[in-house]
């Protein structure tokens, strides 16, 4: 196994079958055929994790299923890293002086905190050579002290996150990921429509994001990742996300 | 619950799917003679049981199933609103200019554009518009609202459980424009979803029936005064859990499997889960006659 640790071109080209995604049925045979030779290849890779992340900063979401995945899990970082950062702000019990607002805002927090974890566990389950590394958000933009300031962002994300997964949805080729999504979703539909109401009640499903067929928005990856790239760090990749 | 509707749609199933599943056809049989062995009447929920065990939960196959499925409860959220709005046992909660009676609109508006653009992708093939009878959905102004929840609720878990019946390849062409089905049930849904939320928080008001600490999205699997049902589990409850569900895409606990602890509140309301059909018309049936 030295041969792996090697730099050079050898090395490239040894553990391309890795840092090729895989799709949908193919990865689960791979998977199940090939774990142990997976493990000691991976084993030996540890400290070459830069299948995701180029030297410049880039996070390339990778293909298929998986890149959903990491697509999710993307966007639910983000998610998670604002609704954190709110909630903790010194000044939360006054920028939301009302109990059941705050009660609210600790709730959905907890909700992207967990949609990001899981996310975590089940890439690192399903393909962990592929798991795009933890982002480093950018809020600079956003006064965490000035209600509308939080809650303008809040709305940006939520409607953004719903309309990223039904764009996605089709994009999905395990039904059980497709089911997870929907399950994710409609969570993120109730977000965005609490959160539209505290800004303006009545507009939890205004025309600004339902149409005048009745249905919501749904985005492409490249259109969610143009609105979502302000506040990320890293560039985004998004360009073979379900292909 | 109207048994022999069931056992009609369910015969109106795809028959190469009867075929591929030899024992659904001998359930089919099996119930057959039960049927004329007793009044059926008389044991609904026994034959009900033993109907879901031995054929399982999602009925439909056929795309066209599934819309006239979803064309159905649309219609019936649409009736629903409809009616409220001209109720005059609600006039007084739903007065002109008021923010409830806006909000009551604007979702009545959502369900008209969704019965129209499911009958318009579904041509021909749309089923006939039945009349929904609410019976005493609208006697007060709380009960309407609880109703209204349960609707919503419902809504979402049903259109979350067809997902997976809906190929992620077709793109019919719908009122001249092509569009990808599978996306367009997403879009639907999560209207639905919003929708429940701002019903869900409409019930916190004095009038609405002070439900002062409900959340726009669901906790365990608290009714809230609605049919415990429409939070329970479907069938099979593997496939269909209760929304008090903690285990997730192989994760056994989310409680303690990511690295963190959180609550149970927390980890159900994080994740909605989806319902078949034929619980999904169970409850809709015992919610109003149609």
């Amino acid at each position: 196994m030295s041969n792996i640790t090697q730099k050079g071109s050898d090395e490239a080209e040894f553990a391309k079958p890795l840092y090729t995604p895989i799709k949908r049925r193919s990865f689960f045979m791979y998977a199940g055929a090939t774990a142990g030779a997976t493990a000691l290849l991976l084993s030996g890779c540890d400290d070459d994790d830069d299948s995701v992340t180029t030297p410049s900063g880039t996070v390339n979401l990778g293909m298929g299923d998986v890149g959903v995945l990491n697509y999710a899990y993307a966007l639910e970082q983000l998610e998670a890293a604002f609704y954190a950062q709110v909630v903790s702000n010194s000044s939360f019990s006054t920028t939301f002086s009302n109990a059941d607002e705050r009660t609210a805002l600790m709730a959905i927090a907890k909700h992207e905190a967990i949609h990001r974890d899981f996310f975590k566990a089940a890439i690192t389950q399903a393909a962990s050579s592929q798991i795009i590394p933890g982002l480093n958000p950018d809020f600079s933009k956003v006064n965490f002290s000035d209600r509308n300031s939080v809650l303008t962002t809040a709305k940006t994300f939520e409607d953004l996150g719903v309309a990223a997964y039904n764009g996605a949805g089709a994009l999905i080729q395990n039904v059980t990921y497709l089911g997870i999504a929907g399950k994710i979703v409609s969570v993120e539909a109730r977000h965005a429509a609490y959160i539209r109401d505290l800004l303006s009640n009545g507009t939890f499903a205004d025309n600004t994001t339902v149409d005048t067929n009745g249905l919501d928005k749904a985005m492409t990856v490249a259109q969610v990742l143009t609105a979502a790239q302000p506040f990320i760090k890293e560039t985004i990749n998004g360009d073979n996300v379900g292909k | 619950m109207n048994l022999f509707q069931i056992i009609a749609e369910l015969e109106k199933v795809d028959p190469e799917i009867a075929d591929r599943l030899s024992h659904r056809r001998s359930a089919l049989t099996a119930l057959g003679n039960f049927g004329k062995k007793m009044a059926l009447a008389a044991a609904p929920i026994a034959i009900g049981s033993a109907f879901n065990k031995a054929v399982g939960q999602n009925t439909l196959t056929a795309v066209n199933d599934v819309l006239n499925y979803a064309l159905l409860l649309e219609r019936l959220e649409y009736s629903f609103y409809n009616q409220a709005l001209s109720a005059p046992t609600l006039a007084a909660n739903l007065t002109s200019g008021s923010a409830a009676r806006g909000a009551i609109e604007t979702i009545r508006t959502h369900e008209l554009a969704h019965v129209n653009l499911l009958k318009a992708a579904l041509g021909s093939a749309a089923a006939a518009e039945p009349t929904f009878d609410f019976g005493t959905a609208f006697s007060t102004y709380p009960t309407f609202l609880t109703f209204a929840q349960a609707f919503e609720d419902t809504g979402v878990r049903a259109y979350k459980g067809q997902a997976g019946n809906i190929p992620r390849t077709l793109n019919p062409t719908v009122g001249g424009t092509q569009v990808n089905l599978l996306t367009v049930a997403l879009q639907i849904h999560s209207v639905e979803a919003r929708h429940a939320a701002h019903v869900r928080y409409m019930r916190r008001g004095a009038a609405a029936g002070a439900q002062t600490s409900i959340m726009p999205w669901i906790v365990n699997a608290e009714a809230n005064g609605a049919p415990s049902a429409v939070y329970g589990a479907g069938n099979p409850q593997a496939n269909f859990p209760a929304e008090n569900n903690l285990a997730q895409g192989g994760i056994s606990s989310l409680l303690t499997g990511l690295g963190t602890t959180y609550t149970d509140a927390d980890v159900s309301a994080a994740f909605d889960e989806p319902l078949d059909n034929t619980t999904v018309t169970a409850i809709a049936r015992s919610a109003a006659k149609f």
